[in-house]
Parts: C-alpha cells; structure tokens; sequence
C-alpha cells in the first residue's frame, strides 16, 4: 500500500489520520482512493468536474507530479505521497463596465479635425480650446466631446458601440492628449513653433492610431504603469485582451 | 466560532500589508484550535509567490514555503490556523477568488489597505459546501500572551 500525508486542513475528512495507507497503481488511482474511504475529503480536493482543485500539489517522494506524468504518474507500494496545498486569494479584479467606444471615436475624431484646422489656419486659440474640451472631459469622467456624439446620436446618424471594457485608462489617454497640448500652446505662445505644432502633430497622430487602428496607446501606457505597481492605476486589462487593444465585442 | 488575537499581533499584520501595499501581503496565522474558537500567538510572513504583475490583486504561498512553515510551527509546539492577506484598496471582504482557493478548517483574516494604511480587518471561514465565506468574529484582546512576551 502506498502511503498519503494528509496536509492539517484535511485531517477533520481523514478522521485526524495524519497519514492514510491507499491502494491505486497511478497517483489519480491512490488520490481516488483516499477519496473512497473518506467521502468528506472529495470535494476538497477534486472540483465537479473530477479534475485536481488548483490548489491541491501532489509530491511523490518529493518531486512535484506535475513534473513527472501528473495523476498518471505511477506509483508502488513503497512510495509515500504528500498532499500540500497552495494557498492563494486576492482581492476582486475591478469589474468591466460598458463603454462606449462609438463615443471614444467620435471624440477622437473631432481633436483631429480641430487641432487640423487650428493647424492651417494657425490659430493657438483652437489648440486651447480642444486642450480645455479634453482637460475638462477628463475631469467629470467623460469624453470632453461627448456632445458631439450626443448630437450625431440624435441626428440617427451613429450607432452605439458598448463594449465591456475598463473606462479609467480612456480616461487617461484624454488626459494625456491634454497634458501634451498645453506645453504645445505655451510653445506657440512663445514663438516656438516647431515645438507647439510638434505636440499639436503628436496627439493627432495618437488620436489617428486609435481612430484607424483601434490602438490606444495611453491605455497602453496605464496598463504599463499599473503593471508596475503605480498607486492609483489600479486596473489591468481586460481578459486575453493585449494592452491598449480594443477588447472584443463577443463577451 | 472565532479568532482571537491580541491587539499587537493585529497590529503586525497591518503594518505588514501596508508595507506590502501596492502588493499584497500575506503569512500564516500560527495557534492553536481550542474547539471552534482558536487563538493566534504567532505570525509568520511569507513570500507573495504569485507572478509579479498581477501581486497587486493577487497572493500564492508556495507549498515548499508551506511544507516548510509546517515544520516550524511543530518546532514551536503551535499548529497553522489561518492565513492573513491584504486587499490594496479593496474591502475586507472575501472575494471570489478566496473562495475558490479557500482551504476548509483555516481562519483568512482580510485587511484592507487603502491607499497605503490599513483600515478594516475581518476574518472568514470556508462554508463546508465550499459555497461562500463565512464571517467570523475577531477578537481583539489587550494582553499579549505568554507565547509572545
């Protein structure tokens, strides 16, 4: 008979047996077993679907089974077989809440053709009124050009887009277009015009790549710095989601 | 049921889930089961072994840390009754994912740590169908035991 450490938590099942004698020619054999002649001890170690729990490590004589060939690693009778849990948890993931990512677009859409026009036909004032827009919007949580879309929701000539998503990295790339403009208008304001139109171009181009490619690269980046622990970035991507993608309709 | 321990030890666990924060913290609760009531006496803090990026939402005590602690908690005559973890900005609640990773008999005392100082702890207990944590009062006492002076 093959020997079973039966880890503390599990003792109350096994009648407080610290070790209990199995019969079982593979590990899944022997853990089965155990299970047979304590019926309490099954649901804490295999889940309905009779597979291991996540937390249950299996060592035979020392080496993790999922080293050798798992539960149908076999065993002899004088081998000695240790249970020992993982113990794991954490705190909920924030949950995803519809988005609309039709709003997005059409937020992104306007800061192109106004910092467009306001490149054209020079004018500073425009640049300061799409920085206010956005700076504003990320303030109270939304799109800074949400009336827009509000209107062309209105007009019948858009469709929502909601998908389950996270809002706060949105929030932040508006909030990032922001910050790079008002450096750009004192730019302007001081004659620097390389440098103010630069910005001006940088957040165009970053609007355009979200628009068009569906790539948000300052959701990008708040996924990267809540990656590394900064306070405050406290969500992560969605599910099998890559970093700054759009997440996908079907969920 | 219920999980007594003194206001010291408490304030261990506290301090060491703020120092984990934006991280969760976590140990073993080391006592002994009087009944349905059990007492800590002892702590031991242990590696957060769950992959790096995820730490912040995330615990994993590995079971060679485990096999381990066993050892010294016979060493010192006390046995393991529980676990404590923090909850970065999150409540003292358990989540889902406590539940399915919950061992039965063990005490989890949750503390939430927002926005780097600990706030709320509250301890839970698995239900025995597995189904939901179940609330346990704590009992926070002023004198330290024998064990710890």
């Amino acid at each position: 008979m093959t020997t079973i450490r039966v880890p503390t938590p599990l003792r109350p099942y096994t009648g407080g047996a610290k070790e209990v004698d199995v019969t079982g020619v593979t590990v899944g054999a022997a853990l089965d077993d155990l299970a047979v002649r304590y019926p309490d001890v099954r649901r804490h170690l295999f889940d309905d679907a009779g597979g291991l729990r996540p937390y249950v490590n299996v060592f035979l004589n020392d080496e993790d089974i999922r080293t050798l060939r798992a539960e149908a690693t076999p065993v002899e009778a004088s081998d000695r077989l240790m249970i020992v849990p993982s113990i794991a948890g954490g705190a909920p993931e924030a949950p995803l809440v519809p988005v609309d990512h039709a709003a997005l677009r059409v937020n992104q859409a306007s800061i192109i053709l106004l910092l467009l026009t306001a490149f054209v036909i020079d004018a500073t004032w425009l640049v300061a009124i799409v920085a206010a827009v956005m700076l504003a919007g990320t303030a109270i949580g939304r799109p800074g050009f949400l009336w827009i879309y509000i209107l062309l929701r209105r007009l019948a000539l858009l469709k929502s887009d909601v998908l389950q998503d996270h809002p706060q990295p949105h929030r932040f790339a508006q909030a990032l277009g922001g910050a790079f403009l008002v450096p750009g208008m004192a730019a302007l304001g001081l004659g620097v015009t390389w440098l103010g139109w630069g910005l001006a171009w940088l957040v165009i181009a970053l609007a355009a790549v979200n628009l068009f490619a569906g790539f948000c690269v300052g959701c990008a980046l708040y996924y990267w710095l809540h990656r590394l622990g900064l306070p405050g970035f406290r969500v992560g991507p969605p599910p099998s989601t890559f970093p700054g993608q759009r997440p996908s309709a079907a969920r | 049921m219920s999980l007594s321990l003194s206001a010291g030890l408490l304030e261990e666990i506290r301090a060491h889930g703020a120092q984990a924060y934006p991280e969760e913290g976590a140990g073993l609760l080391l006592g002994a089961f009087d009944g349905d009531a059990r007492r800590v006496t002892r702590l031991l803090p242990l590696d957060n072994r769950f992959q790096p990026e995820s730490r912040n939402r995330r615990y994993l005590l590995a079971p060679r840390d485990l096999l381990a602690a066993e050892d010294e908690a016979e060493r010192m005559g006390l046995e393991i009754i529980g676990v404590f973890h923090s909850h970065p900005d999150h409540p003292a609640r358990a989540s889902e994912f406590d539940t399915q990773w919950a061992l039965p008999v063990y005490s989890y005392l949750i503390t939430q740590i927002q926005a780097g100082a600990a706030s709320e702890s509250r301890s839970w207990r698995l239900a025995e169908d597995r189904g939901m944590m179940v609330e346990e009062p704590l009992e926070v006492t002023d004198t330290p035991n024998a064990e710890e002076a």
